[in-house]
């Protein structure tokens, strides 16, 4: 178990609400580990855009039911103009941005389905990011 | 549904506060309690439908590729460290 809450990016969220059983599986079980997971307020309204139906809502709004996960809002001017800033700095769209953001504010890993789309990103903001990807080495 | 009521004191936002009264006024709602009431047992169904589909999708994962897939995140994280 990590220290540090786990940060779930879009990519992730995106395939919870597509229904991904092996992904959502993963993610209950470091629930039930008491593993402190973050879902940033944007990467799910990145997920909702994605895929449109009753399931998907349902799939999303689970997510606020894991004892263990949090939802991180966007919350007040600070927050909006450091959002700005990591956009600004990095290129990535405003729904990984807050991602990147609510792992850089508190130094916690972002736990990705696709590592390679955040080396420069990392690259480019002040101090690194930890990407950990989810990924099969049976499938390599 | 208990035919015993609790009674509790809460705090709402003045348009969701409103909008309990104007369901009363409409007959939409016997009471504001009323009101609240069943929005809260909407939410409490809604969240066992959220649960009850989560269960389902874990009943559908392949355990081994998911042990596969923690060991290979487990092991980045201890990697971090």
């Amino acid at each position: 178990m990590s220290a540090f809450p786990l940060v779930l990016d879009t990519s992730v969220v995106r395939d919870i609400a597509r229904g991904d059983p092996d992904l959502i599986a993963l993610v209950q079980r470091y629930d039930a580990r008491n593993q402190p997971l973050v879902i940033p307020a944007l990467a799910i309204t990145a997920a909702c855009l994605d895929a449109r139906s009753e399931e998907a809502d349902d799939l999303l709004g689970g997510l606020e039911l894991l004892e263990n996960a949090t939802i991180a809002p966007l919350r007040g001017a600070e927050q909006a103009m450091r959002l700005a800033d990591v956009i600004a700095k990095t290129a990535l769209d405003p729904w990984d941005a807050h991602v990147a953001a609510v792992a850089d504010a508190a130094i916690c890993p972002i736990l990705t389905l696709d590592a390679a789309k955040w080396r420069q990103p990392s690259a480019d903001l002040d101090e690194p990011l930890h990407i950990v990807e989810i990924s099969d080495p049976d499938d390599e | 549904m208990s035919e015993t009521k609790a009674r509790i004191t809460i705090t709402v936002d003045p348009q969701l506060s409103a909008y309990a009264e104007r369901l009363v006024e409409t007959g939409n709602a016997t009471s504001v309690s009323a009101a609240f009431n069943d929005a809260m047992a909407d939410k409490a169904y809604r969240d066992r439908r959220r649960r009850s589909l989560w269960l389902a999708k874990v009943e559908q994962s392949r355990q081994d590729r998911v042990d596969r897939l923690m060991a290979h995140v487990d092991e980045q994280l201890t990697d971090d460290q």
